[in-house]
């Protein structure tokens, strides 16, 4: 198996009151809620608990993209990619992903994607979600009878781009180009592995086994409400003569992990409720645009009542109500362990995506959950699914390949910090080395 | 096939095919005498009922749904707005009917003045009700996308405790967080779905799309009509109108918000009617 450290960089300061002043987290939040200046602490503190998955081994790290909210505040999860491939060197950076329709032309999304993996050495994976309707269509203007086949046609240039060495035209019905020609292009070839992002339509299912592309099932309700779901992915596989590879699959679970049950209860609870009452507080008249889903996902989930924003959100739940119903798997190592583990069994899934900050939580309680699951669970469950071959990685440049941040400042430092030949006087006219340009 | 207006008598139905890979029409049909081309708002013609039976008692009153509402399909075939407007008048030949008459409501009454503004000669006479299309940003019109049934009663309705209001806030149950709908709830929520899409198709996210700076083209003698309180879209938006259309007759009903035909048909098809018969109203 492999596991992914993922944020979702929330929003930290709602107010007590925040539910019963505010209608919803998303679209017409008044800004005046968001403190810049802690925001800058916020993401600081944030990317460190990325960077620590990294060094606590976690496979990959992972961002994603939404506008407009308390939520999550990433509307460019390019920009803390590019901030993670700096200051990482071992894990993949799961960008999970760009909302390809929102760009234009969405060769920017082929560009900076091609950015990202150069810079990372090729440890890029390409995440293309649709996106949601608050985002794409009521904070992005996006027509929401026409976004999924503009979304298409967006994904089909931004293939074509990777994928051709030759400049070409591209006359299609959103997007007109006369000239697509990608500089950089990426290292991974052909292109970058892609996941998909749903939430559980039969036509996301069969896309993704038409271009052998990852399936990314993400939603807050955890394992127990995924199952019949994620079954019914893996009978389409088969009734489409796909093989059942656990690594076409990915799932989300938020995770909390401290020394005992009790500990984690009595640690984690403010940051849950934090998430699943403010973080999830959605107002329904913005939930969704007529036109986001089509008939049929309309269909399935007005009798199925799956996969419906307002529903099964975990809110109003007790802390016993959130871990017995698995929308959350809390406890002690111990209890994780056993959990995931019935988790990756019965969801037949490959790719774990780890939620191990949650709501409010600080970077203290945050690292030690992340070190507990790294030490104490990962290791356990690491070798299920051992015997299938993980197509959906990054094809990365060998780690001795891969350049440090840094290194060529350090390789060049002692030649160029040193004083001219035009023989001034010293002081003057040389360049000062770095110890002495401090006072 | 009729669609049943209880009292109100019934219209007959048809459907109009416009050609291989083109819209299929659901035409509801009533009355005689001369012809009236009713083009519909974004919540579609549910009933026969309200305006529509008033206008029947006097026009032969044809009104086209568009694709997504009723029995009407083919939204595919229908890119952009200037695809829309152009199929309305493939309608109207459709069915045979030469320079009608062309009552719109909300949505329709857009349709209605960028057909006459982009085929001046192919409308005979114009009723705009309470039409969108146009744009301020002092007074913006309301997010017909971003409410939820409850709240979007009082900004449609002058009363919102009226019979019509409250049928309409009685949906909200088609919402409701249980899995306990009917078959029959379940089918009338994906038939409101269906229909929304059509009306996000061409009106999201802003309902503007360039016809003020057309307006000047109409010539088709035009009654413009808004409820006094109309909080869906303010009445300022008449005297634009009026300004705009040479020879614009602007009326304003009281009592009404922005559903007239259903909280003030007499005034309302009285009005229409007097205009039609060349009169002021």
């Amino acid at each position: 198996m492999k596991f992914s450290w993922f944020h979702l960089m929330p929003y930290r300061w709602l107010p007590a009151d925040f539910r019963e002043r505010y209608h919803s987290v998303w679209v017409d939040l008044p800004n005046a809620l968001y403190d810049p200046v802690r925001g800058h602490g916020l993401y600081n503190e944030y990317l460190d608990m990325l960077e620590y998955a990294e060094t606590m081994g976690f496979d990959a790290i992972g961002v994603n993209e939404h506008h407009q909210n308390a939520y999550g505040m990433m509307p460019s999860p390019n920009l803390m990619a590019a901030a993670l491939a700096r200051r990482t060197s071992k894990a993949m950076l799961l960008v999970l992903g760009n909302s390809i329709a929102l760009y234009n032309p969405p060769v920017r999304v082929a560009e900076e994607m091609a950015m990202l993996d150069v810079l990372s050495g090729g440890r890029l994976i390409a995440g293309f979600p649709v996106g949601t309707s608050m985002d794409i269509n009521y904070c992005y203007g996006q027509n929401p009878a026409t976004v999924r086949d503009k979304y298409r046609e967006g994904h089909d240039l931004i293939m074509k781009a990777w994928a051709s060495r030759e400049p070409f035209p591209w006359n299609g019905k959103y997007t007109k180009l006369r000239y697509v020609n990608l500089w950089p292009q990426p290292i991974q070839k052909p292109h970058p592995p892609i996941w998909i992002p749903g939430l559980g339509s039969i036509e996301t299912w069969d896309w993704c086994v038409d271009h052998a592309y990852n399936y990314s099932y993400l939603s807050f309700s955890g394992y127990k409400r995924a199952r019949k779901m994620l079954d019914g992915y893996w009978e389409r596989l088969e009734e489409r003569g796909a093989e059942a590879n656990p690594y076409s699959c990915a799932f989300f679970q938020q995770v909390c992990v401290s020394d005992t049950d009790a500990s984690c209860e009595r640690e984690w609870w403010p940051h849950v409720d934090y998430f699943f009452n403010k973080c999830l507080h959605l107002y329904p008249g913005t939930s969704e645009a007529p036109g986001y889903r089509t008939e049929a996902s309309l269909r399935a989930g007005v009798v199925a009542q799956a996969g419906n924003t307002n529903q099964n959100m975990g809110r109003n739940k007790t802390w016993k109500e959130l871990v017995d119903e698995r929308y959350i798997v809390a406890g002690s190592p111990a209890t994780v362990r056993q959990q995931l583990e019935e988790l990756a069994r019965s969801l037949r899934v490959g790719h774990l995506l780890l939620g191990l900050h949650i709501g409010s939580s600080p970077i203290e309680l945050t690292n030690r959950s992340t070190y507990l699951c790294a030490t104490e669970v990962l290791p356990h469950l690491r070798p299920l699914w051992d015997e299938y071959e993980d197509h959906w990685w990054p094809k990365a440049l060998p780690a001795a390949e891969r350049v440090a941040a840094g290194s060529y400042n350090t390789a060049v430092r002692a030649t160029v910090e040193r004083p001219s030949h035009d023989g001034g006087e010293p002081g003057r006219d040389r360049v000062r080395r770095r110890d002495e340009v401090r006072p | 096939m009729t669609t049943n207006g209880g009292a109100n008598g019934t219209a007959r139905s048809q459907l109009v095919h416009l050609g291989s890979e083109r819209p299929t029409i659901e035409v509801l049909e009533a009355g005689e005498g001369a012809p009236l081309v009713f083009l519909h708002g974004a919540g579609g013609v549910p009933l026969w009922e309200g305006v529509l039976p008033l206008l029947a008692a006097h026009y032969h009153v044809y009104a086209p749904l568009l694709p997504g509402f009723g029995r009407s399909t083919g939204l595919e075939c229908l890119d952009d707005q200037f695809d829309l407007f152009l199929h309305t008048f493939d309608v109207v030949d459709a069915l045979g009917i030469e320079r009608p008459y062309v009552v719109g409501e909300s949505l329709g009454g857009w349709i209605a003045a960028e057909m006459a503004a982009l085929r001046p000669r192919d409308v005979g006479r114009l009723a705009l009700v309470a039409p969108i299309g146009l744009w301020r940003d002092t007074s913006p019109v309301e997010d017909l996308f971003g409410h939820m049934v409850h709240e979007m009663v009082p900004l449609l309705f002058h009363d919102p405790t009226s019979p019509p209001a409250q049928r309409m806030l009685a949906l909200t149950e088609l919402f409701s967080d249980k899995d306990d709908r009917s078959e029959e709830q379940i089918e009338t929520l994906i038939g409101l779905a269906r229909g929304f899409r059509t009306a996000a198709k061409f009106l999201f996210p802003i309902p503007e799309h360039g016809l003020e700076h057309r307006l000047w083209r109409i010539t088709a003698p035009t009654l413009v009509l808004w409820g006094e309180g109309d909080r869906f879209i303010a009445p300022c938006y008449a005297d634009i109108f009026g300004e705009k259309v040479a020879g614009a007759c602007v009326k304003t009903i009281p009592d009404a918000g922005h559903m007239i035909g259903l909280e003030r048909p007499q005034p309302y098809a009285d009005a229409v009617i007097a205009w039609g018969s060349g009169g002021r109203p």
